[in-house]
């Protein structure tokens, strides 16, 4: 293998891990207000590629303004699935209300190919598509902007989530919803409002995503999956090992395809991933006292 | 059992014609049932859809004409979904409850149609197969019931590989996607390709997967001069669109699963002098006016555009296809009794002169096109362009 070939393999890997991260990211805050997985993660991203490229090619607004529209439009989705299908099981267990979530997700893929189309779309790339060239390895400016986003992200949810009254709120909610209650935090709304910061995540990260990846109305299961193994892989919650777990996840796919052969692509990924979560169960940033049962 | 069908079939159409309106009936015959299975929703859905009117414009035609023979075809359509369970749960309702003497329709995938094959030939019921894989009609032995209105991948191939010769190319990078209809495409090079003299790498992907540039890099690294993507998804764009970053010098291919114009539009420049293979239908206008199908799929293209107000498009054509040689199968044997049908595509279909091209089944043979229907076209400046004939 060329030195050309090893960086390809890297700026590849970082830029797929980033877009498993952008999902990770969205699934942890649900996660950190409820306790459950929301299997509907992927169907954001995937809402917000879609409706976004719906918006340029039907209405022609500038980028910016599609990019806001869309991105209030998914968050309106994500509260009104709140309201609508987690609210009135907000009493069953976890594993229910995470039935409840693959319920909602094939609502949401069922409605975008009634009402968005069956059809593969795509969005323009933001500052071009020249690629830039390092040591003969390409990529993409566009990847510049997944990694920036995805970055960004992390950095402030993870403000939100340490230094905010509301993101502590969020996180005791988790702990121990009833210990939360009695200290005078509105559990429901911090539910609602989890699920609408989760949604905007997801459709700033399909947003950015689709001008590489294009979308298509199934697209957000297996973006779903991946992300969920990549939250996994960072430990569930934890906002740092939601990027970590997706550039791992990443790395592992395109070193694991591009060294063996890309038959052996998602085999040696997984297989890795597995033996990282025997050695750390909790993944790998799991925090001592963040416990959850 | 084909006797106790009969039996309760002519019972049946004799009460009803005694108790009904006799004169009407007399004058109809009773009803030739026939099923349909396409995915309409799922992945599949963009070939499906354009499938299902295509069939469905054929019997409302044949109808409006008096059906075949003096009888009316009633249609049962179902939806694959893009599942094969869905699509098996289908087979057998039509061939158990709707009692249907033919299915036109294997779900539009290979993966699904390979499922339906032993619902079939079970059952005894012709179905009428419009996927790629050429284990859906061979061996013939064990697929008596089972006939294709579309190209084998070993003809397509075949087809290929004369065209790589034609501009002298030995090293070929094939990546396929890992669905039915790439790696069936892959078997088959791997079967042919070294008789031609043609050293292939082989590459594959998810058809889910987000980016190529991994496996693209391995194959820049070999000297393959030729890079061959065999799919149906929009994993093909961010085929192209990689090759493009990666600043590949290779001619780039497509296989006849990825001849759609929003494809092409959605990978932009990327895909200007892309190579694909191709049935004739997408460069129909720029065919000589000798060719033989020429007039034929211009004529379907009308029809469907005048009855349905949008264009249709190859896919479309192979389910028209297919049960057009299922309705001229009937109205030559004169007969919709299943085994008849069966016996009428093998016996009937004779240089039938397509939208996919020239047909002819035979007992051996139950893919009824050939090489020669498969031509070679380019994607330049927004068109498709006859390159090879």
């Amino acid at each position: 293998m060329t030195t050309a070939s090893l960086l390809q393999f890297l700026f590849s890997g970082l830029m797929v891990g980033a877009i498993y991260a952008l999902v990770a990211l969205g699934l942890n805050v649900v996660f950190n207000a409820t306790g459950a997985v929301n299997f509907a993660q992927g169907e954001f991203s995937m809402l917000g590629g879609m409706l976004g490229a719906a918006l340029l090619s039907a209405a022609g607004l500038p980028l910016v303004v599609v990019f806001v529209v869309t991105v209030a439009a998914v968050t309106a989705v994500g509260v009104l699935m709140e309201r609508l299908v987690i609210r009135p099981v907000r009493h069953a267990d976890v594993f229910n209300l995470i039935i409840v979530t693959i319920g909602a997700s094939i609502l949401i893929k069922g409605g975008v190919m009634v009402s968005l189309g069956k059809n593969a779309a795509g969005l323009p790339a933001f500052t071009g598509e020249r690629p830039f060239r390092i040591l003969g390895a390409t990529f993409v400016p566009q990847a510049l902007w997944i990694l920036g986003v995805a970055a960004a992200i992390v950095l402030a949810l993870h403000l939100f989530f340490d230094r905010t009254l509301l993101g502590r709120a969020m996180r005791a909610v988790a702990t121990d919803r009833e210990a939360a209650r009695l200290v005078g935090i509105d559990v429901r709304r911090v539910v609602m409002l989890s699920f609408a910061l989760s949604a905007a995540v997801g459709a700033i990260g399909g947003l950015i995503v689709t001008p590489v990846t294009l979308t298509i109305y199934d697209a957000g299961t297996m973006l779903g999956l991946k992300g969920f193994a990549a939250a996994v892989t960072g430990g569930l919650g934890n906002t740092f090992g939601g990027i970590a777990g997706g550039l791992v996840l990443g790395l592992l796919e395109t070193f694991g395809g591009g060294l063996i052969g890309s038959e052996f692509k998602d085999v040696a990924a997984f297989l890795l991933l597995l033996l990282l979560l025997f050695l750390r169960p909790r993944g790998l940033f799991a925090r001592g006292q963040s416990e959850r049962v | 059992m084909l006797t106790r069908r009969q039996f309760t079939t002519t019972m049946g159409g004799a009460i009803a014609a005694g108790l009904l309106a006799p004169g009407a009936v007399r004058a109809q015959g009773a009803p030739i049932k026939l099923g349909s299975i396409f995915s309409y929703t799922g992945p599949a859905a963009f070939l499906g859809d354009r499938m299902k009117r295509s069939v469905e414009l054929f019997v409302e035609e044949a109808n409006k004409k008096g059906g075949l023979n003096g009888r009316r075809i009633e249609l049962t359509l179902y939806d694959a979904g893009s599942e094969s369970t869905k699509a098996v749960l289908a087979a057998k309702r039509l061939i158990e409850q709707d009692g249907v003497e033919a299915i036109v329709g294997d779900g539009n995938r290979s993966d699904i149609g390979l499922a339906l094959v032993p619902s079939v030939q079970r059952a005894e019921v012709p179905l009428m197969s419009v996927s790629g894989a050429t284990a859906l009609v061979e061996p013939v032995k064990e697929r008596a019931w089972v006939f294709k209105s579309t190209v084998n991948d070993v003809e397509v191939v075949a087809r290929l590989l004369d065209f790589f010769k034609k501009r002298g190319i030995k090293d070929v990078a094939m990546l396929n996607d890992t669905g039915a209809f790439g790696v069936s495409a892959r078997d088959q090079l791997k079967a042919q390709a070294p008789a031609a003299g043609v050293s292939v790498i082989y590459e594959e992907f998810g058809p889910g997967d987000n980016d190529l540039t991994t496996q693209l890099t391995r194959i820049r690294s070999s000297n393959a001069k030729a890079i061959v993507c065999w799919t149906v998804t929009p994993a093909g764009v961010v085929f192209l669109k990689n090759a493009q970053q990666l600043g590949l010098k290779q001619m780039l291919v497509h296989g006849f699963g990825f001849v759609a114009d929003r494809y092409m539009q959605l990978a932009g420049d990327a895909a200007e002098g892309l190579m694909l293979t191709s049935l004739k239908f997408p460069v129909a206008e720029q065919l000589p006016d000798r060719d033989p199908i020429k007039a034929t799929i211009l004529d379907y293209k009308a029809r469907y555009r005048a009855r349905h107000g949008e264009e249709t498009d190859v896919y479309g054509g192979q389910a028209w296809d297919g049960i057009g040689m299922v309705a001229q199968a009937i109205t030559r044997a004169n007969s919709s009794e299943r085994g008849k049908i069966r016996a009428g595509l093998e016996e009937h279909v004779r240089e039938y002169k397509g939208v996919g091209g020239v047909f002819t089944f035979t007992p051996q043979r139950h893919w009824g096109l050939a090489k020669s229907d498969v031509v070679m076209i380019e994607w330049r400046q927004g068109k498709f362009r006859l390159v090879d004939l």
